[in-house]
């Protein structure tokens, strides 16, 4: 019996991976036929590197100040650009009113958050690295001095914090509609100019760095920053960030999927539908 | 054997925050549909057919009542019933920017399908729902028509047991319409698929549909064949003569007449049963002498069976 077994397991397995491919597949063709994903993709993200870069030079920062706040832009446009494509999952369905479609098919909202976070996390490392070249050429800023594998946990950081985010973003639209359609550009905004994006949370109002310290971003720009010549305000950041992140995770999904029960309590899924 | 069993389904919308708007979508309604049937919900707008549907399909939570389809009640056990019901809508809408093929492959991988399964599905749903000319055309370029069609492949992604149709051939050129109509009642034929469909049009519904419920301010008013709608609805069978001298008014007090009019020359006599009364009406206009020239019987169109209750 173990062989049937084990044939189900498979074939659930093949089922959820290709469900996770049909909003991966349909990100990618969206963001190709599009002209405003090449805008978020390349001019926004240019012009805050740039606009950092010189206002830098202008207030004669030193090399670590420089790094210090270069690191904050190049963070903030590769989480947004990551973000921007797990909320677009449900901003598509809204603008083209299909929502009802994907949520009458037996799929659940992992499928569409990993998909569409796959993709992002493909745009959001072209973003890095484009502005990595920028600010390496222009400012002679290195994001490899923190070497390859503090690297890798800096931007394994931002994808997290742009999931989180993404994710309840999706939430907030399944909630109320296209009222709600602004957070997708705003959200991640706000959460950074509490995460630290440009100065260390040292300088928060007492508050405010209660409220930083329980977002996981701080913690890993926190981390990534000490290879630039400051020293870490949190004890076991990348821990404590890592820790952060997968209960963040897993309660904005929570979230997701108690607001789409109640979008099919209050019709609020029709609504969004043709 | 039920495909779908509904008791006493209630549900209310409330929106607004200040100024509380309460609409009474469904007041309870009640319905068995059997297995391999096309079932018909007919209503005027506002009727809740389209909540009643989305209800039935998931969409929308009942707040009140229960709701089993083909074995399972809606609420508690939707995870085993999804992959087994599809719908279409006659406004249905998709992602602008992809193209016809994508649309189908997209929602069928939703389905679990991939590799030669996937394409060899699309494939048959494109040729079934003759989009091959499309297939490759952005979904804003599609004309209504093939957007239905496109609409219609994509609710068979996943073969399913169960099919609802809300207004399949809204909006529609009647040559498009028909063709879409021969599609459904195919469907029934060759795959035994139970379908449910919501419709404005009576002759749609008269055509395809083995089953209709009336539906109207949430409440379903009355149900059963075309056939027997019209007898419910007592609204009699037409029988119109032309006569040699035109007028009978006498007619109006035979046993079974109903209602006596004349127009164009013609005398029409409303009757309860046309099998049953035309032979006496014949025998009493022979025996009064009239010259019978010509005898039509007609039954009542659903329409008329709409109006009289959506009134």
């Amino acid at each position: 019996m173990s062989w049937r077994a084990d044939g189900w397991r498979a074939e659930r397995w093949r089922a959820e991976l290709v469900a996770v491919w049909a909003f991966a597949l349909r990100s990618l063709l969206m963001a190709s036929r599009n002209i405003f994903f090449f805008f978020e993709l390349l001019f926004w993200p240019v012009v805050g590197v740039l606009s950092i870069g010189l206002l830098a030079r202008f207030l004669q920062l030193g090399a670590p100040e420089t790094s210090f706040v270069l690191i904050g832009t190049i963070a903030l446009s590769t989480i947004q650009v990551c973000q921007l494509e797990v909320s677009y999952a449900v901003l598509y369905d809204v603008w083209s009113k299909s929502m009802k479609h994907q949520f009458l098919a037996p799929i659940g909202v992992r499928h569409l958050t990993t998909g569409s976070w796959l993709v992002g996390v493909v745009r959001g490392l072209l973003v890095f690295l484009m502005l990595g070249v920028l600010a390496r050429w222009a400012f002679g800023f290195d994001v490899l001095a923190a070497g390859v594998g503090d690297l890798f946990v800096f931007l394994l950081g931002c994808f997290l914090t742009a999931w989180i985010i993404g994710v309840l973003v999706c939430t907030l639209i399944v909630q109320f509609g296209s009222r709600a359609e602004a957070s997708a550009w705003a959200t991640v905004n706000a959460v950074l100019v509490f995460a630290g994006i440009y100065y260390p949370i040292s300088v928060l109002p007492r508050p405010a760095a209660a409220v930083a310290s329980a977002i996981p971003i701080t913690y890993f720009l926190d981390a990534y920053r000490t290879h630039y010549g400051f020293a870490s305000e949190f004890p076991l950041a990348l821990t404590t960030g890592l820790g952060l992140s997968l209960v963040y995770l897993a309660l904005s999904h929570w979230s997701l999927v108690v607001a789409i029960r109640h979008a099919r309590r209050n019709g609020q899924l029709l609504k969004m539908s043709g | 054997m039920s495909a779908i069993i509904a008791r006493d389904v209630a549900k209310t919308f409330r929106a607004g925050w200040i100024r509380r708007r309460v609409t009474h979508a469904l007041r309870g309604v009640t319905l068995d549909v059997p297995r391999g049937a096309i079932f018909g919900l007919l209503g005027p707008n506002g009727a809740g057919k389209t909540t009643l549907l989305s209800i039935l399909a998931m969409l929308l939570t009942p707040d009140r009542g229960t709701v089993t389809v083909l074995g399972h009640d809606v609420v508690r056990e939707a995870a085993q019933l999804r992959h087994r019901l599809n719908m279409s809508t006659g406004n249905a809408s998709f992602l602008w920017s992809l193209r016809a093929e994508e649309i189908v492959s997209f929602y069928a991988r939703l389905y679990g399908l991939s590799g030669r399964r996937l394409r060899r599905r699309v494939d048959d749903l494109i040729e079934l729902c003759e989009l091959g000319p499309y297939r490759r055309v952005l979904y804003n370029e599609l004309s209504t028509g093939i957007k239905q069609r496109l609409a219609l492949a994509k609710s068979l992604v996943n073969d399913p047991e169960l099919l609802f149709l809300d207004e399949p051939t809204l909006g529609l050129d009647p040559d498009v319409s028909v063709r879409i109509r021969r599609r459904i009642a195919t469907l029934r034929r060759e795959r035994g698929m139970t379908i449910v469909l919501t419709t404005h049009y009576m002759r749609e519904a008269e055509e395809l549909c083995d089953e209709i419920a009336f539906i109207k301010g949430g409440l379903i008013l009355a149900g059963g064949t075309a056939a027997e709608l019209k007898r419910q609805i007592a609204l009699g069978d037409v029988i119109v003569f032309r006569l040699d001298p035109p007028v009978a008014a006498w007619l109006a007090d035979v046993p079974g007449v109903l209602r006596y009019s004349e127009r164009d020359g013609r005398v029409e006599c409303v009757v309860d049963d046309a099998d049953k009364r035309l032979p006496a009406l014949l025998e009493a206009l022979h025996a009064e002498g009239v010259v019978i020239r010509d005898v039509r019987v007609s039954e009542p169109e659903l329409e008329e069976v709409f109006v009289e209750l959506a009134r």
